[in-house]
């Protein structure tokens, strides 16, 4: 019965959704929109969960004195502050609510997300903190490319050249070294000149890369996307007919 | 004095209204085949106006709609509608409006105008005769006249919701052929036949690299990436994680499970936790090996780096949904020299991947991962289904090509309107 009601359950819902992407009637949309909210309101309640794991995980990693353990007390400040800061925000339904002269008291101090010291904390503590993340990417970027573009062997070897490509496509003084370096190269005029008179080598690095992102790298990507959009629908169907249910917790 | 300046306004008025009458050099017409009907395929809330296009060169400007309900009083509901922003795209020579703004329930009527202004050009033997010339002098005091020629009225329609989008049906059938060839497959394996499946790399390591942590005493870091519990590579990471969890159980190996999803840290506690006690070590089981980290993209992924950092794990797994911070954790566990097997249907990650991982799972395999590691027959039939829906694909693209080289595009045509 435990496993029973949920996997009939996940049979119904599943259907049903699937139903409503072919059905433009209102209580299709009406159930699917439904169905949506359903899922919101079990968000909350996790979260609570998910606090308080946070809590325990980072009071037993004082109370353990474990590697590191005093960046947990950091934790717990910051936590602190931004819910201290953050929780006396007061809606404006119950700002209407309350008497004038409490309401405009209120709405003087600015408690919440309006709160200066709130506002102050996100944009000078989580804003440049997040901008610091993103920004290493451009170094671990160089360390990763470093690494897959040795040549060691021929597919190693074919991605380097490709990319040196990519790469004089996308610089500025690009398109003047290839110009350049073209016009050492005994190329057919036939081949070169096109239908409009234009020369098919003028400007052909931004050329080159614009062919290698938009036919190879296309072609490859459509075929992953094709593969995944068939094992999406497939691990949904395994998942509806309840062959694959381990995300009940278990293999029965 | 005065009977001389009425006299004046009286003839001034009527050469305007002359002017106004014979302004108009070409013949205005009438919107013709008016026909109101209900939109198909929607919920029931618009109806859709169809005419005959007016062709530019009859002067025509706007049009305008009016419409009653429940055989009332006509009333304006838009106006100065551009005619070349109406045009049926399939059809030019038909001009569509959509109606929005109906009453639910209510039969409505529509009467269509069409809207011509005097701005015609004129040569210089017309400005030479009188009507040209007094047109000319209209202009030149900025009066264009409006003349607005209604068409017959629509029958009365009411507008209904559609059970079943007719537009969507190569769709829905695609869907149910590929759908019956899974099941199929699925019930075939059931017999118990060995179903043939080719080597993926980066699941036979699964087994490589826990066997490395348990022989190094060092944890295995399991990552889910960013998808809620919702997201279908999100479920597929969770069930590599049960199946990553039974051999864990079986060595005794730490398995640190951070999540960014509060929903997705309550299922994959309860999935490990049952993946312990199928292998009869329950008490191996520690909770506060999975917990929750942040909801934030990029403190979740400084938290992972964190963790690899001081806990140096032997084995990094990364599967599931991710974005740019990808890259980051997979520098981060390249620099500690752990074995990291990777897995994602996000096709902009997967090279970041490539390049720092040492086995990736690419898109489709990060699905098939549960059947090849549980080796469920019903599982690995599924698999057969999928694989046939790729060969019809395929047969479909090459045919599609080849047809195209012969001027034949009908499958083209087929795919692009369902599309």
């Amino acid at each position: 019965m435990k496993r029973q009601v949920p996997l009939a359950l996940c049979f119904l819902f599943g259907v049903a959704m699937i139903y409503t992407q072919f059905s433009p009637h209102q209580y299709s949309e009406a159930v699917y929109n439904e169905v949506i909210k359903w899922g919101l309101i079990i968000s909350p309640f996790a979260l609570v969960l998910a606090v308080v794991t946070l809590i325990q995980t980072h009071t037993s990693r004082i109370r353990f004195r474990s590697e590191h353990w005093q960046y947990s007390f950091i934790v717990f400040i910051g936590m602190i502050v931004m819910v201290a800061v953050g929780l006396f925000f007061v809606p404006n339904w119950l700002l209407n609510l309350l008497p004038e002269n409490v309401s405009t008291a209120l709405a003087d101090v600015q408690i919440g997300p309006q709160n200066p010291v709130f506002v102050w904390l996100y944009d000078n503590v989580q804003v440049p903190m997040d901008a610091t993340m993103f920004s290493l990417l451009a170094f671990f970027i160089a360390s990763a490319a470093f690494r897959a573009f040795r040549a060691r062997a021929f597919e190693a070897t074919l991605l380097l050249i490709t990319a040196m490509f990519v790469m004089l496509g996308n610089i500025p003084v690009g398109d003047l070294v290839w110009n350049k370096v073209i016009s050492w190269l005994p190329l057919p005029e036939s081949w070169v000149l096109l239908e409009d008179g234009t020369s098919r080598m003028e400007d052909g690095a931004s050329w080159l890369r614009q062919e290698i992102l938009d036919v190879p790298n296309t072609a490859a990507r459509r075929g992953i996307i094709l593969g995944v959009s068939l094992g999406v629908i497939s691990q949904s169907i395994r998942i509806i007919l309840g062959i694959e249910r381990s995300y009940l917790g278990g293999g029965d | 004095m005065i009977y001389n300046k009425t006299n004046f306004c009286v003839l001034a008025c009527l050469v305007l209204f002359l002017c106004g009458t014979y302004a108009f050099s070409q013949e205005p017409v009438a919107p013709s085949n008016v026909v109101a009907k209900d939109t198909p395929n929607d919920d029931g809330t618009s109806i859709t106006v169809t005419w005959d296009t007016i062709p530019e060169e009859s002067g025509i400007v706007s049009y305008t709609i009016l419409r009653n309900t429940d055989a009332g009083e006509f009333k304006e509901i838009a106006d100065k509608i551009n005619p070349k922003e109406i045009l049926d795209k399939k059809k030019p020579n038909l001009s569509k409006y959509k109606d929005t703004k109906i009453v639910k329930g209510k039969s409505h009527a529509y009467i269509v105008h069409a809207v011509y202004i005097d701005d015609a050009p004129m040569d210089s033997e017309e400005i030479l005769t009188l009507i040209g010339f007094l047109r000319r002098l209209l202009r030149m005091f900025g009066y264009k006249s409006e003349m607005h020629i209604p068409s017959e009225q629509t029958a009365a329609v009411k507008a209904t919701g559609q059970w079943f989008h007719t537009g969507k049906t190569p769709l829905f059938l695609a869907m149910l052929l590929f759908s019956s060839a899974i099941v199929w497959n699925i019930y075939h394996a059931r017999s118990g036949r060995e179903v043939f499946i080719r080597r993926i790399p980066g699941l036979e390591a699964v087994e490589e690299a826990i066997g490395r942590a348990t022989e190094m005493g060092r944890s295995i870091l399991y990552v889910l990436g960013l998808g809620g519990v919702d997201n279908v590579a999100t479920i597929a990471s969770m069930t590599i994680l049960g199946q990553v969890a039974r051999r864990t159980a079986d060595y005794e190996t730490s398995l640190r499970v951070p999540c960014n999803d509060p929903i997705v840290l309550n299922v994959v506690r309860e999935m490990v936790k049952t993946s312990y006690l199928d292998v009869g070590r329950p008490d191996a089981y520690n909770e506060d090996d999975i917990f929750f980290l942040t909801t934030d993209q990029f403190a979740y992924a400084a938290g992972v780096d964190g963790m690899m950092i001081r806990e140096k794990p032997a084995a990094v797994f990364l599967q599931g949904q991710f974005y740019a911070e990808s890259l980051l954790m997979a520098e981060t566990g390249n620099s500690i020299g752990a074995i990291q097997i990777a897995g994602t249907d996000s096709e902009h990650q997967l090279p970041f991947f490539i390049a720092a991982c040492d086995y990736t799972l690419i898109g489709e395999e990060l699905y098939a991962a549960s059947a090849y590691l549980s080796k469920e027959p019903m599982l690995l039939g599924s698999l057969k289904g999928q694989d046939w829906g790729k060969l019809l694909i395929f047969a479909a693209i090459i045919l599609g090509v080849s047809l195209e080289f012969f001027g034949i595009n009908w499958i083209t045509t087929l795919l692009r309107s369902v599309s």
